[in-house]
């Protein structure tokens, strides 16, 4: 066998399980490096194969030849060997690896798995790539064990579908604009959970040390979401080239238009998107079940129309406004005009509010545990 | 060994309007293309199996049509017949004596297509759009399984209305595979349930998802006996998990790895991530075939963990690919995938699928010492 030479400069990652020769003798050092502990929490490695090094490709070398032909017995944890190829236990090649760590810009802390700090940092670091990424914003996401409220899941073809339907009969608007929420919802808990306030990590912490809970209050996760709003507006990430998409969100700046580029600066302060968030995070607040909030009982059907989670039809992503089941949720379901219709039923007035929650809506901010569940009155908006 | 020639003929390189050597980027491959494609995004694409003579392919799309084309061993594709549903059509599938087509649309009903005498009938029906379809052909039972967003996965004998048996999912049914006698459903909210289909399909296990986002493909692939043994599970995130269900070792065995990203070694940049959107194993060598929303198919070797290779990019993301039985031709679509909204659907860009001589860029890495 060939000898390891980076057991011979001390710093073979594999130890004993490396497939090259460890001369004894030559001992030095860094056993930690064995112990690739999986990143987000999640000990059992399951996640990721630990003798793997985190992060890393394939070996997809493509410091290398690209065709992945390469002498991948070079270098430490030699990736050649004869072992038997079916079920295999085999660590890879690695030969460049420290190179890929940063790569894998979404395995953040390599340290001790146990530690919902890093939990923490995992998914504040998973959210950075995701809003830099361009990828698939209507994902549900998780970090082992436990999941991650706050997020919608919808799948391409879903969403395709809908469009269609939409067409078909000839309303695109009302699908436009429910993409446009989901979009708003999904990019404010992003952001949320990038920069991490502190209800926030105590919300997550709870959610992943108690899988089975799944609550996160809709209060915190919308309450901040005004600031967190804010915050989107002015995080400008570079829009991904993506596919083909260099001036992403410039062109429209209307509110019906969704965009799943990260976010542009454009895009957030257009104040008409603003008054959108606004009144979502206003009625969203208001019925419990809201949207990616909906503990334990929700997150399966996805009804813009469903005010009470569970009990809604099997049909369940439906764009268009379904009657029945709502309460004063009838925002999104009036069909005509759209969600932002100067509809009365979108606001309260100023009676029909008590003295508490008239206080929380002139307030700057508002106080979790207290957030009213009637929509805000129209005139307190700010636009 | 089907003649494959590298000539194409066929849309290689620039249309004659540029008339230069710039290769028109929606087949940088210079792979053959599959005459009169469907109109809109092909969102599954299905080889005949070895039972019948010849290379027919089905193709179903979101025009609500289905194709069958006869690939011919010099390349050609001939267009043979067409049915249409009322929606989208989202999954089909072959009986195993090659007779019969199944078929899946988002307008809740299935059919059987009879290639013979090109008549449809409707075998099944859910409450949503179904996703999924499979042929199930067991040494006592034979049955089409289908898995729909009404979150149960029907099990039907094509001669009657209701279904042999239903079984209830936690959440919509996003991907399948069948391979007797076990069967692996990912749905959404990253759920994963394998079945076990000897005697009666019923669950077998429950699996906590090694993936942290949207399971998007998923593929069963088999030992060195022919038993299936695991399944790899794709994501929107670009990464891909091979799971085996019950390995010696399962932290060393199980793992996933990255692709379909951008900025490989560049690491100053963020990555640009893009979804799985099929997996398929070589069904002679093991090797397995990945296409994503990038635009670009890749071939892994999951036993050496190794690439083979990846494709240069096309100009649209690839939606499908599948192999063909004796694992000579690897056939995937390039249209549009919806994985950026509907901004960048254009109905009017033209959807292909190509075909390509998959004998040997497939073989298994060989082993080093």
């Amino acid at each position: 066998m060939t000898v390891c030479n980076f057991f011979l400069q001390g710093r073979c990652r594999y130890g004993d399980k490396c497939w090259n020769e460890h001369p004894r003798g030559g001992r030095g050092g860094d056993f930690r490096g064995n112990q690739q502990p999986s990143r987000g929490g999640y000990g059992n490695r399951v996640w990721i194969n630990p003798s793997q090094r985190s992060g890393g490709d394939y070996v997809q070398q493509s410091s290398f030849s690209r065709d992945g032909n390469n002498d991948w017995s070079r270098g430490g944890g030699g990736g050649g060997g004869g072992t038997p190829r079916d079920v295999k236990s085999s660590d890879f090649s690695f030969s460049s690896q420290n190179r890929f760590s940063a790569l894998a810009s979404n395995t953040p802390s390599e340290k001790d798995a146990q530690s919902s700090t890093d939990d923490v940092d995992t998914i504040q670091k998973d959210m950075e790539v995701w809003q830099t990424s361009g990828q698939w914003p209507f994902s549900c996401y998780s970090v082992l064990p436990g999941k991650l409220s706050g997020f919608v899941e919808v799948s391409p073809e879903e969403l395709r579908l809908e469009y269609y339907s939409g067409r078909a009969s000839g309303d695109l608007q009302a699908y436009m604009s429910s993409v446009q929420q989901l979009a708003d919802q999904w990019r404010s808990r992003v952001q949320e959970l990038r920069s991490m306030s502190s209800s926030t990590r105590i919300s997550v912490i709870s959610e992943l040390n108690n899988p089975s809970l799944q609550t996160s209050t809709p209060g915190s996760g919308f309450g901040s979401t005004a600031s967190g709003f804010g915050a989107t507006s002015s995080s400008s990430s570079s829009s991904s080239t993506g596919f083909g998409a260099a001036g992403f969100g410039q062109g429209s700046q209307s509110s019906s238009t969704f965009s799943f580029a990260p976010s542009k600066t454009g895009f957030g302060a257009a104040s008409s998107t603003q008054h959108a968030s606004g009144v979502v995070s206003g009625v969203l607040a208001q019925s419990s079940s809201g949207f990616g909030c909906a503990p334990a009982a929700s997150a399966s059907s996805f009804s813009f129309s469903e005010p009470q989670a569970s009990s809604v039809s099997v049909s369940s992503f439906s764009f268009r406004p379904s009657p029945g089941e709502s309460s004063a949720s009838a925002v999104l379901q009036s069909g005509s005009s759209g969600v932002f219709g100067a509809d009365t039923a979108l606001f309260s007035t100023h009676t029909d509010l008590t003295a508490e929650e008239l206080k929380e809506f002139t307030s700057k901010r508002f106080t979790l545990g207290q957030i009213p569940l009637k929509p805000p009155p129209a005139d307190l908006l700010v636009l | 060994m089907s003649l494959f020639g590298t000539n194409t003929g066929f849309g290689s390189g620039g249309t004659g309007v540029f008339g230069n050597t710039t290769t028109d980027s929606h087949n940088p491959m210079k792979d053959v293309e599959v005459t009169s494609p469907p109109d809109d995004s092909i969102s599954c694409l299905a080889f005949s199996p070895p039972t019948m003579p010849g290379n027919f392919l089905i193709g179903g799309s979101w025009a609500n049509d289905v194709r069958c084309w006869e690939v011919q061993d010099n390349g050609q594709t001939v267009p043979k017949a067409q049915q249409m549903h009322t929606g989208p059509v989202l999954d089909v599938c072959w009986s195993d004596d090659g007779s019969k087509v199944f078929t899946a649309s988002c307008d809740k009903t299935a059919k059987m297509w009879d290639l013979n005498s090109n008549q449809t009938i409707q075998i099944a029906q859910h409450e949503g759009p179904i996703r999924t379809i499979h042929w199930i052909k067991a040494p006592n039972y034979s049955c089409v399984m289908t898995g729909s967003w009404d979150k149960t996965l029907k099990f039907w004998d094509t001669r009657s209305p209701n279904p042999m048996m239903s079984l209830q999912m936690p959440e919509r049914c996003y991907c399948a595979d069948v391979v007797y006698p076990m069967a692996v459903v990912a749905t959404a909210e990253r759920g994963l349930i394998v079945y076990q289909l000897e005697n009666q399909p019923s669950e077998f296990r429950r699996i906590e998802s090694p993936l942290k986002h949207q399971h998007r493909c998923v593929a069963i692939f088999k030992d060195k006996q022919s038993k299936p043994t695991g399944f790899a599970l794709g994501s929107i995130e670009g990464r891909v998990a091979i799971h085996y269900i019950n390995p010696p070792n399962p932290a060393k065995d199980n793992f996933t790895f990255k692709c379909h990203r951008s900025n490989g070694t560049n690491t100053a940049t963020p990555q640009d991530i893009y979804a799985v959107n099929a997996i398929s194993f070589h069904p002679v060598h093991g090797t397995l075939a990945t296409v994503g929303s990038d635009g670009r198919f890749s071939f892994w070797d999951k036993d050496a963990r190794t690439k083979l290779k990846t494709s240069e990019q096309l100009d649209q993301p690839i939606t499908a690919c599948c192999f063909n039985n004796n694992g000579n031709i690897f056939a995937y679509a390039s249209s549009y995938d919806w994985s950026k909204g509907h901004e960048y659907y254009n109905p009017q860009k033209k959807n292909y699928i190509f075909l390509r001589n998959a004998a040997e860029e497939l073989k298994p890495r060989n082993k080093k010492w």
